[in-house]
């Protein structure tokens, strides 16, 4: 039996308040494809983070070889073979394909010139072992994204890693490039590379790992041969996470339709798919809460800002709001449509981080606070002293910077920013991401109560306890498109996820290529 | 602002309108002790006069500037459309009414009609401004930096065709001239000017729209708010006030001269309004605060030249720089303290110290040149005297922790 070429031994790191990893521990053999499996914030990205130098201070230790290693850097992780391939490539775009991949390590004649003909010719063997033929002179920008991406594990080549870490290298590769990276893949392996692949796709899982590391809520819960689990197993652990019940009192009775969605559409040019959203077909009653579940990039955010008239291009297909045909081209028609967007990025798309917390309430309906053309304070006041009260919002007063306020209270002034406005729909986008557990029992409530005020209300959410808990109906996204929808007393964690992940269906086309 | 916040002392103390007031204060008491011609004790209103035209003639477009910065935007074409409606003015005067212009004594209703056309010129370049930004999709520091050169050369493209060859336009109506430099009635031009601002940025739903969108444009969008057309209002109040000033200029100075007249204002103007409290990140700033700022920057402008009686305007653009380098040092968030925060202890601190000495022993050098007790020792003296001072700052700062890691 060899031993380990990484060992992981109680691994915890925190992010402020927040758990990301606690206490990890699995082993890694060298050679293996060791697949990482786990639900949006699981901790796969954390731990792989930590692993190439990228995080430094975390609790735990990290053995390479049996060796206790302690990274300073990615610099680091590098001398000792580590290289990853991010999600989100770290490119350059205006340099060139060997300028990037000797990025920071630059080969030079003398002191003081740099040797592009050198870099440009090992570049291009390096390639060409990858089976790929563009000019390394070219610019990385110019490049797909699928051929960026081998620029990446050309990098990794180059560094001579003999462990790569690849986080969810297919997200955005075409089926063709897919096969091709399966290649790479095997070669890499050929020549007796340890592979660290993260993904939720469960087709890819099993047609390349060894062995499956699940992770769930930042810790470790089982790592399984390959041959000897299958797909519904490993969703089932990544899944397997304890539901805290929580009495929100009886659900509203469900009215009238009020918001109907047909056939709605969104292209996304440039990209392999070609759209961000296909044929998604939706209703919502009066009274209701719709759950929308879907992993990181299924298209929950951009279903909610197509509804919403925020979407950067027009999406095709039709909403019907009380059996009106609109079509919301900015957010300002939608409002006048009486919809409402509660954002899921608060700090960026949500909050007016230089307004006090009065401001920021009162934002979406000022009409309410003018006495003829002009501002009125003290009008302004009452109505942002009603929403404080109405959702129990925790401040110091109506004067008090937003930033003051935790998350959750910070949210309830979005929120309450909207319920300025009587909306008659109202679209929450993860609205409990970053609020403790007190607060999202809190604002759970608020959601109820807006039900059994005749509101309908679309959810979206990273957690499907919440969903659970929250939802009369749930609806999955996979890749753009709608996949399930389940009533709330038939849905389980299981069956959505399964949806989530698209299912496994043996690809005959894409296994083991390389013989 | 309520009033019965319990820190309301607090912070009205800590305000940015207040600090600028007291350090006003403080340059004036200096101006008067110092300057050796006594100009503030002998005739105080002749001076207050000059401060005061000045002050206002900067405060036209510097507000409009500031409402673009609170706005989140940014605007570098003014002086050149100062200079354009300058132009402008006097071209309609001469297309209105050619008997009139050549004998000096314009029509009334041509000389209405040039103005109105004139700050209606500056709406357009106002709408272009918003267009670029909006539809094209350029960013405010490009879109305005095309207008700042294009404008300026426009105008003198303009000048020839209509005075027959001439590079300037003499401002044709002396009477006209005396209303229209006269300190008293642009004073209150500008005070009316200043105050519908005032009412427009804190007192309607308008002005709250367009503070949020300089702060979070994004979120204001997603709030339901028209961000492209606040943004087409914050650039044509900013470029018809620079027509307004383009239009007193031309009587003040008696002649638009569009190669040379308001060249680099518009840095004047952006540099009071971040005096004044405004944030070029957007979201922050109010108009009281720019007008003071614009007091001060000109106040401390004229008391330079009083004190060191240069009698020129060779030092302001010096001034301007010193005084922005410190006024936005002072108002960072988290900024403004001088102990525990690490100036010079890295590698470019220590580089720039010798450059930071050179410049002092320099300036005494141009300030105090031409007095009867200089000595060129004197300056060198200044510059080791800075050095040093530097240096045991540095020396210092390497010792204590410092509080602010990287």
């Amino acid at each position: 039996m060899t031993s380990p070429i990484i060992s992981i031994e109680k691994i915890s790191k925190h992010f402020g308040g927040t758990r990301a990893l606690h206490q990890v521990s699995f082993d890694v053999m060298p050679g293996e494809l060791h697949a990482i499996c786990g639900e949006n914030g699981a901790g796969k990205s954390t731990l792989m983070k930590i692993l190439s130098g990228v995080i430094t201070d975390y609790d735990g230790q990290l053995y390479i070889d049996g060796q206790p290693v302690e990274f300073r850097g990615t610099r680091d992780a590098e001398t000792m073979g580590i290289s990853i391939i991010h999600q989100e490539l770290n490119l350059v775009e205006q340099l060139s394909i060997s300028a990037n991949i000797f990025l920071g390590r630059e080969m030079r004649s003398g002191w003081i010139f740099r040797n592009d003909r050198d870099m440009h010719q090992a570049a291009s063997e390096l390639l060409r072992s990858l089976d790929c033929d563009i000019p390394t002179t070219r610019l990385a920008g110019s490049l797909r994204v699928g051929d960026q991406q081998l620029i990446e594990i050309a990098k990794a080549l180059s560094l001579h890693s003999r462990i790569v870490v690849m986080d969810e290298p297919t997200s955005a590769l075409t089926e063709s490039e897919v096969k091709r990276l399966y290649r790479v893949i095997a070669k890499l392996r050929s020549q007796g590379a340890t592979i660290l692949y993260i993904s939720h796709k469960m087709d890819e899982v099993f047609d390349l790992s060894d062995r499956i590391t699940v992770m769930r809520d930042g810790q470790f819960i089982q790592t399984l041969t390959t041959k000897q689990t299958n797909p519904r197993q490993i969703t089932k652990l990544m899944v397997g996470r304890d539901i805290e019940s929580l009495d929100l009192g009886p659900r509203p009775e469900r009215g009238d339709k009020i918001l109907e969605v047909r056939n709605l559409s969104l292209a996304w040019p440039g990209h392999a798919r070609g759209y961000r959203l296909k044929d998604i077909s939706l209703d919502l009653h009066r009274g209701e809460v719709l759950g929308i579940a879907g992993l990181m990039g299924a298209g929950r955010t951009e279903l909610l800002e197509c509804l919403f008239g925020a979407s950067e291009i027009a999406p095709t297909g039709e909403i019907l709001l009380d059996g009106d045909s609109i079509m919301p081209r900015h957010p300002s028609e939608a409002k006048r449509w009486g919809l409402a967007l509660v954002t899921e990025d608060r700090k960026r798309l949500g909050i007016f981080s230089n307004m006090n917390v009065g401001r920021n309430l009162s934002i979406c309906a000022m009409r309410e606070a003018t006495i003829g053309p002009l501002l009125s304070d003290a009008k302004e006041r009452d109505v942002c002293d009603a929403m404080v009260e109405k959702l129990k919002i925790k401040t110091a007063g109506l004067e008090a910077p937003i930033g003051s306020l935790s998350g959750g209270n910070q949210q309830k002034c979005i929120v309450g920013r909207w319920l300025q406005t009587n909306p008659k729909v109202l679209l929450l986008d993860d609205p409990t991401r970053g609020v403790d557990v007190g607060a999202k029992a809190e604002l759970y409530r608020v959601i109820r109560g807006l039900c059994s005020e005749g509101l309908g209300v679309i959810v979206t959410s990273s957690e499907l306890p919440e969903l659970l808990t929250l939802s009369d109906r749930i609806m999955v996204l996979s890749e753009g498109r709608k996949t399930a929808e389940f009533a709330i007393e038939e849905a389980t964690q299981e069956l959505i996820m399964e949806a989530a992940t698209g299912g496994w269906q043996p690809s005959e086309g894409l296994v083991a290529s390389d013989d | 602002m309520s009033n019965d916040s319990p820190t309301f002392i607090g912070r009205l103390l800590s305000s940015v309108e207040f600090k600028l007031i007291f350090s006003w204060l403080l340059v004036v008491l200096a101006t008067m002790a110092l300057d050796t011609n006594h100009t503030y004790w002998d005739s105080p209103g002749e001076a207050a006069q000059l401060v005061l035209r000045q002050t206002v003639l900067l405060g036209f477009f510097a507000l409009g500037s500031a409402i673009i910065i609170i706005s989140g935007g940014i605007d570098l074409s003014s002086g050149s459309v100062i200079a354009m409606s300058a132009t402008v003015f006097g071209s309609l005067m001469i297309v209105l009414d050619p008997e009139g212009f050549r004998q000096g004594h314009v029509s009334t209703v041509a000389v209405v009609l040039a103005i109105a056309g004139t700050l209606l010129v500056g709406a357009m370049v106002g709408t272009l401004h918003a267009w670029l930004i909006t539809s094209v999709g350029l960013p405010p520091f490009v879109a305005t930096l095309a207008t700042l050169v294009g404008l300026r050369s426009f105008s003198r493209g303009l000048t020839p065709t209509l005075t027959g060859g001439k590079s300037q336009i003499d401002f044709p109506d002396a009477d006209l001239r005396d209303v229209l430099k006269d300190v008293t009635s642009i004073s209150i031009v500008f005070v009316l000017f200043a105050l519908v601002l005032w009412i427009l940025m804190s007192r309607t739903v308008t002005g709250r729209h367009l503070q949020a969108m300089g702060g979070n444009e994004q979120a204001a969008k997603l709030s339901g708010i028209r961000t492209d057309r606040m943004k087409w209002l914050a650039y044509v109040i900013g470029a018809v006030s620079a027509s307004i000033v383009g239009i007193i200029m031309f009587a003040d100075s008696g002649s638009a001269k569009p190669d040379a007249m308001a060249r680099g204002y518009e840095l004047n103007a952006i540099a009071a309004s971040v005096i004044g409290g405004c944030s070029l990140q957007g979201g922050l700033g109010t108009i009281p605060g720019t007008i003071l700022g614009c007091l001060f920057l000109r106040t401390i402008i004229d008391a330079v030249q009083k004190i060191v009686g240069a009698g020129s305007d060779v030092f302001e653009g010096m001034i301007v720089g010193i005084v922005v380098v410190v006024a936005v040092t002072f108002s960072q968030r988290g900024g403004g303290k001088l102990v525990g925060k690490r100036f010079f202890s890295n590698e470019i601190g220590w580089t720039v110290i010798p450059a930071l000495g050179l410049l002092s022993g320099l300036s005494y050098l141009l300030f105090f040149g031409n007095r009867e007790w200089y000595a060129p020792y004197q300056a060198v003296v200044v510059f080791f005297v800075v050095v040093s001072t530097l240096i045991a700052r540095a020396v210092m700062e390497s010792f204590t922790k410092s509080s602010d890691a990287p």
